[in-house]
């Protein structure tokens, strides 16, 4: 035993390695990566997805438009930078159902019923998501009279203990397409109003 | 045995110890100021302001980011990319006199700086393509 003993004092070099090896991992930071900032192919795909061009009859008529839009989609307008037609906005949706819910519930109900540990479901359960959406409404450098406007959206699910589930890029054409039939409506309003 | 109990509690302590404080380099970062503004600037004389930040935007959304926040007085723009980790990024045009202007983009992926030449040169090479663009009247 004394012998084992006097091979792991704190000066031996069969414990520097070791050492050296925890101590570095423990603040080891994460690779960057490589495709970090690389086109993906599907970028002319999506491209098409997120833009529409709208006739208008003024800058301030489509930009009053898409903030309404955004305001009729329950958002909250962020910041406008008008020179650039940029405007973002955001919402805290709750993002469970009740049938999740009470599911869940039963299942750390049993859980505890069995004296079996770890009964968490509840909080593994989805809580709300934040969705960030960005419109750029600017006008079209190719004709005249008419704005491109280009949408992004994308969303962080939370679960019940406020821990990341999930964070999305959101694509789906449908999704974009609804946004844009919603502002097409809004121009039609806008420009019937001030008629 | 009571050697082996205080080597594991210096261990610990070098460990809890190691990470815990907000380091001076968290504040102010690490590298040097000259060698991370070259790799994170470009110049260009093709556009101006308004239509260079323009390009910017387009490529940051080609790159799914969502703009967060731009201001054409300070040439800034600050934009998120949610997918897989988080990707912040804050672009800034300036103009330089003579018609240049100076594009530097600063990125960080979750909490991580991005310090590797590579990364900035492939959102350079974005930025080209949509600065060709815009210079071409396409939208």
């Amino acid at each position: 035993m004394s012998t084992r003993l006097s091979t792991l004092t704190c000066c031996s070099t069969n414990w520097l390695p070791l050492l050296a090896v925890v101590l570095l991992n423990g603040c080891a930071t994460t690779r960057i990566p490589e495709d970090a900032l690389r086109l993906p192919e599907s970028t002319l795909e999506v491209r098409a997805i997120q833009t529409r061009t709208f006739s208008a009859p003024s800058e301030n008529a489509i930009l009053a438009a898409a903030i309404a839009t955004l305001q009729d989609m329950e958002y909250n307008i962020d910041r406008i930078e008008k020179p650039l037609g940029v405007i973002t906005a955001s919402k805290v949706t709750d993002a469970d159902s009740a049938s999740q819910k009470t599911g869940l519930f039963i299942l750390d109900m049993l859980c505890v019923m069995a004296m079996s540990g770890g009964c968490d479901s509840m909080s593994k359960a989805k809580d709300e998501q934040h969705i960030t959406i960005t419109m750029v409404v600017l006008p079209s450098l190719a004709r005249s009279d008419v704005f491109v406007t280009r949408i992004t959206i994308q969303g962080v699910l939370y679960d019940k203990a406020a821990r990341i589930l999930l964070l999305e890029r959101i694509n789906d054409a449908d999704t974009y397409q609804q946004i844009f039939d919603n502002l097409g409506k809004a121009i039609y309003i806008q420009v019937s109003e001030n008629d | 045995m009571t050697r082996i109990i205080q080597i594991l509690m210096l261990l610990c302590l070098a460990l809890a110890g190691g990470c815990a404080t907000t380091a001076p380099a968290d504040v102010v970062g690490g590298g040097t100021q000259l060698a991370i503004r070259q790799i994170q600037t470009r110049q260009y004389d093709s556009l101006d302001k308004p239509m260079t930040m323009r390009a910017v935007i387009a490529t940051l959304q080609d790159l799914g980011f969502t703009i967060d926040q731009a201001n054409i007085d300070l040439g800034t723009i600050t934009a998120t990319r949610l997918h897989e980790y988080t990707m912040r990024m804050t672009v800034t045009v300036v103009g330089k006199g003579d018609a240049r202007i100076s594009v530097r983009a600063n990125a960080r992926i979750d909490e991580n700086s991005v310090t590797d030449a590579a990364t900035y040169q492939d959102f350079f090479v974005v930025l080209d393509k949509a600065m060709f663009l815009t210079r071409n009247n396409v939208d």
